[in-house]
């Protein structure tokens, strides 16, 4: 009886779902024919995954640009989550006035459009000698204050009494952050780690402005290079786009539990 | 104070990233970051490269230490087309110039950001990050050149007999009476048809020939009732069509530095000849690029394509139609056969180079006029060569087999002494976007002279923006 | 709140301003910096390597709103805002209202579902619904052969439909995003709370007027604004799905600006920055009346 109730909900979802599957399930056949029956519109799995797979890997530098998205992602994932956490810890824990006015400030850089200060900022790092560095790729990206105000919300739920009650034990200011703040707020880490591994995987234009040298191509520069040129082969671009979605995927089917947590207290 | 901030921001970023432990990663980048500029370029090899590369990238340094100053660096932006034809020009100096000679080819993932690295090393000023060449499209050289006139090296003393190269070609990069550039790839313009659907339709090959556009307008509204095929398609999008049919009336879409649009009595007439053809189902306007090689050539709705010959591969793809292509000049409106060229390309030293001596002589000796280079180009990569002399050895004189067997690439270069300087302009790409979007409104009802009148208003807008 | 202020002293005070500092900084350098450079820049024009004060400097603001093209990105983005957030929100909302029913079996497996699109990066998603909605493309054979379409239609080759092809794209890649925090947000209100309206009869619509977006408030607003942020900024689908195209039909701000910048060979840095100047105040005047409106508690 109940069930029955639900029947609507249930289409309703599997609608929903199948929408939003099936360009991925598109993607994945695509990956296995060639180019001409990808333009045809063939929807069922080939025989090409092996041809496409050669072709890619003779044609571009995929697992080079692998490790590259990896290990830039992961270098602004860990430090902006650390920046920004701290940074949420202060203005919600430690908060006055003043704190107060400057967190509003901060949120109108939310507002700043990528392409206003793209040219700005590629000057300041080919002075500072960040062009084709990590630092280069992760420095504008890593305070964000999407992420501070995400932080500073769930900081509301951390309990205020066990902060005094460490001072009197003897822990220090940051050994409180260190200790106890990080451990308790272990699913808000997730979900901006989460949040903050797939823009930076998925980053393209500035990285495209500051990575010149193909050595320290992305995975996204990698699609866009395969997509470009006088002719395009559908079924080794398809390829190449998979290789690009199937690390986010991996990232967020892990952390998905800790994601829905980390985003509950956020929005409390 | 600037450099304070800077500082104290470094000092704490550091800070920051080993605590978070990423330092090991992160740390040798920010130790370059006060080294000179061409240091911090090394770094991102070194802590970017994965395991994996290590191995690779250790190589590269190495045999970069051991040749010295006999190495450049080049970017080019198609690995199936410009890449291959370096590759050529580099195995040609290396065996018979000078063996230790090192090419380090650098693949960009489109011409654009190629031309995004110029405009962004000119605009701040700094043009350590660009290599010691650099190829991109033909139109873009004299505003690069006017814009950021210390950002290149002139090579106008080099070894080259330039008057080999056809005059068109050449129009572009010289400024001042100074070469700047070395053709690459050719971009003269070819008509292919299927001789086959032709045939079926009642024509042959020479019927196209020299033909007027109005002839054509008659076979390709019989071709596309008996096969269903479009007898042209082009990117709507981009609209080359404008072009190449102007230049092959010996015109512009500028005269005297102005647009030449709502006055310029053949434009007018060749907006309603490709409206005319759109209507009649003998022109197909796809929406973008990929959609005109994909959809239109590799889905093989055509029977005709019209441009630049580096279009020859996209047609190759489709297997099945081997044999059935012929490649001739391109209709005029009065007839007598049309020439025109769209989208070559050239390389282009820069100052950032170390070595310009070594560069020019590479240069001069493989793209200079090197049978060996411009073969190797030819096999590997399909790039013509604009090297009037070039063109005659035995590899353009063979008979293609995807096109009948007919020797196409002698018919190209041969072509490519035909076609008629026109003005240039800086806003040649612009000019093109806006008459694209024009012709796009056309054919959906709009009224020909406003909207010309549009196009010419907006690239009028444009220009004056840029000159205030 | 204000009685943890009370309790903190001037040592534990610094510590706080410490905590801030890097993420500030940051900010400071990287985002407010650069927009006073733009700002600065935005009155100056020229080729880039050598620009000078335009006369009257506020040149580049007039010319904009003479710029037929500009008017026509802001047109476009409009349109985008207008119609896809509100679609894209009630969507996200109640996806998650069905989502949070307690009776709903396989839950996890729909949520994964539709949160998927979002893993996909800008210019993949792109590229798959262009390539899905070419002319020749899967999306017309489907249609032709259920009857729908006489004929295959070129869908990005003509103005309406190439927008509502990016409008699509868009509520694909991004309501299963704005859901999450809409769950996120519902699971924070308590079951009870329904429960005590069944008991006095409330029907589900009005409970879910009543209580659920009230609860739901703040979530939405923070959803609002992202969104209409995220839209004012629209590139990677203008630039990768259409671009631009037809006849610069579905061109948006950012692209355009782009376009300016680089685009072409042209570098117009002075006129593109007094563009994105004009976005970052549209930006902030739409967010600061948001934030008014949905603050109506008081």
């Amino acid at each position: 009886m109940v069930q029955r109730r639900l029947i609507p909900s249930y289409i309703f979802l599997i609608i929903v779902s199948f929408i939003s599957v099936f360009p991925l399930y598109w993607m994945m056949t695509a990956a296995t024919n060639t180019t001409v029956d990808v333009a045809r519109g063939k929807i069922i799995f080939g025989s090409h995954l092996a041809e496409n797979m050669s072709k890619l890997l003779a044609g571009q530098n995929l697992w080079g640009s692998m490790g590259n998205s990896f290990l830039y992602s992961l270098a602004q994932t860990l430090v902006a989550i650390f920046v920004c956490s701290l940074a949420g810890y202060g203005f919600e824990l430690y908060h006055d006035n003043a704190k107060d006015r400057l967190f509003a400030i901060l949120l109108l850089a939310m507002m700043v459009p990528g392409v206003a200060t793209m040219i700005p900022l590629f000057k300041m790092m080919s002075k500072m000698g960040f062009l084709n560095t990590v630092w280069g790729f992760m420095l504008p990206a890593i305070s964000t204050p999407f992420l501070i105000m995400m932080f500073r919300q769930n900081s509301r739920s951390f309990p205020v009494d066990i902060m005094e009650a460490a001072r009197i034990d003897g822990l220090s200011e940051f050994g409180i952050y260190w200790r106890m703040y990080m451990p308790v707020m272990k699913a808000t880490y997730a979900a901006a780690g989460v949040i903050t591994f797939m823009n930076a995987w998925n980053a393209y234009l500035w990285p495209r402005v500051v990575m010149t040298d193909p050595k320290a191509q992305t995975m996204p520069m990698l699609i866009a290079n395969l997509a470009a040129g006088y002719s395009v082969d559908y079924g080794v671009l398809m390829l190449g786009v998979l290789f690009c979605s199937i690390p986010t995927m991996i990232v967020f089917f892990v952390l998905q539990k800790q994601f829905a947590e980390g985003i509950t207290g956020s929005v409390k | 104070m600037k450099k304070k901030i800077v500082s104290v921001l470094l000092t704490a970023t550091m800070a920051v990233s080993l605590l978070a432990g990423c330092g090991s990663s992160a740390a040798p980048a920010a130790d370059t970051g006060a080294a000179p500029a061409e240091e911090a370029a090394e770094a991102p090899a070194e802590d970017a490269a994965p395991a994996e590369e290590a191995a690779d990238s250790g190589e590269a340094a190495d045999s970069a230490a051991a040749s010295g100053d006999n190495s450049l660096t080049v970017w080019a932006w198609d690995a199936n087309f410009n890449i291959p034809a370096l590759q050529a020009a580099a195995d040609d100096y290396k065996a018979n110039v000078d063996d230790t000679f090192v090419l380090n080819i650098e693949e960009q993932s489109q011409s654009s950001d190629v031309e995004n690295a110029i405009t962004l090393a000119g605009s701040s000023g700094d043009y350590s990050q660009l290599p010691d060449i650099v190829l991109f499209q033909d139109h873009y050289i004299q505003r690069y050149v006017a814009d950021y006139p210390d950002a290149w090296v002139d090579v106008d003393d080099a070894d080259v007999d330039w008057s080999d190269f056809g005059e068109e070609k050449l129009s572009y990069s010289t400024i001042g009476g100074k070469h700047y550039g070395f053709p690459v790839d050719n971009g003269t313009a070819i008509f292919a048809y299927r001789v086959d659907l032709l045939e079926e339709a009642g024509y042959t090959i020479d019927d196209m020939t020299d033909c007027t556009w109005e002839k054509f307008i008659e076979v390709g509204e019989k071709v596309y009732e008996k096969t269903g095929k479009y007898l042209l398609s082009m990117d709507g999008d981009g609209n080359d069509l404008f072009y190449l049919m102007l230049q092959a009336e010996g015109q512009s879409q500028f005269k005297d530095g102005q647009p030449y649009i709502t006055e310029n009595e053949t434009l007018v007439e060749i907006v309603n000849i490709i409206h005319e053809m759109c209507e009649k189902n003998v022109c197909y306007l796809a929406n973008d690029w990929s959609d005109y090689t994909d959809q239109t050539i590799m889905g093989d709705m055509v029977a005709g394509v019209m441009n630049g010959n580096w279009i020859i591969p996209t047609i190759r793809q489709v297997a099945e139609n081997s044999g059935k292509w012929e490649i001739t000049n391109i209709p005029t409106i009065k007839g007598g056969g049309g020439y025109a060229a769209n989208g070559g390309s050239s390389l282009y030293v820069t100052s950032n180079c170390k070595n310009p001596e070594l560069a020019k002589k590479f240069l001069a000796y493989t793209f200079g006029g090197s049978t060996e280079t411009y073969d190797n180009a030819l096999r590997n990569g399909g790039v013509v060569t604009c090297c009037i002399s070039a063109g005659k050895s035995d590899v353009y004189n063979e008979g293609v087999e995807y096109f009948n067997n007919t020797p196409i690439y002698a018919q190209i270069v041969e072509m490519g002494g035909h076609v008629p300087v026109v003005e240039q302009s800086d806003f040649h790409y612009t000019a093109r976007q806006y008459l694209a979007a024009a012709m796009i409104n056309i054919n959906n009802g709009a009224d020909v002279m406003s909207e010309l009148q549009n196009a010419e208003d907006q690239l009028k807008f444009e220009m004056e923006g840029a000159a205030q | 709140m204000n009685k943890k202020g009370k309790s903190i002293g001037a040592k534990q005070r610094r510590a706080g301003w410490i905590y801030l500092m890097p993420a500030t900084i940051l900010l400071f350098v990287m985002s407010f910096y650069p927009i006073i450079q733009a700002l600065i820049t935005s009155f100056r024009t020229g080729p880039s390597s050598r620009m000078k004060w335009a006369t009257p400097v506020y040149w580049n603001y007039t010319r904009m709103f003479q710029d037929k093209l500009f008017m026509r990105s802001v047109g476009n983005t409009f349109l985008y805002l207008l119609i896809q957030v509100p679609i894209m929100l009630i969507l996200a909302i109640l996806l998650a209202q069905i989502l949070n029913n307690k009776d709903l079996k396989f839950k996890g497996f729909f949520r994964t579902c539709v949160f998927l699109p979002c893993a996909t990066s800008l210019v993949s998603y792109s590229l798959i619904f262009k390539s899905l909605f070419a002319t020749q493309g899967l999306m017309n054979s489907i249609l032709t052969s259920l009857g729908i379409l006489k004929e295959n239609y070129n869908f990005l080759g003509n103005p309406g439909s190439a927008k509502a092809v990016i409008i699509i794209a868009l509520l694909w890649r991004w309501t299963g995003y704005n859901m999450v925090f809409y769950l996120a947000g519902l699971q924070g209100i308590e079951y009870s709370v329904y429960e005590a309206a069944k008991i006095d009869g409330a029907s589900p619509w009005r409970t879910f007027w009543d209580i659920t977006v009230p609860l739901l408030r703040p979530t939405i607003i923070m959803t609002f604004i992202m969104s209409i942020n995220g839209t004012l900024q629209l590139f990677d689908e203008s630039v990768n799905l259409t671009s631009g195209g037809p006849a610069n039909s579905t061109i948006t701000m950012s692209h355009y600006i782009y376009n300016n910048s680089f685009g072409q060979g042209v570098a117009n840095f002075g006129y593109a920055s007094a563009m994105s100047f004009f976005v970052f105040i549209l930006v902030a005047i739409l967010a600061a009346i948001n934030m008014k409106v949905g603050d109506t508690r008081d």
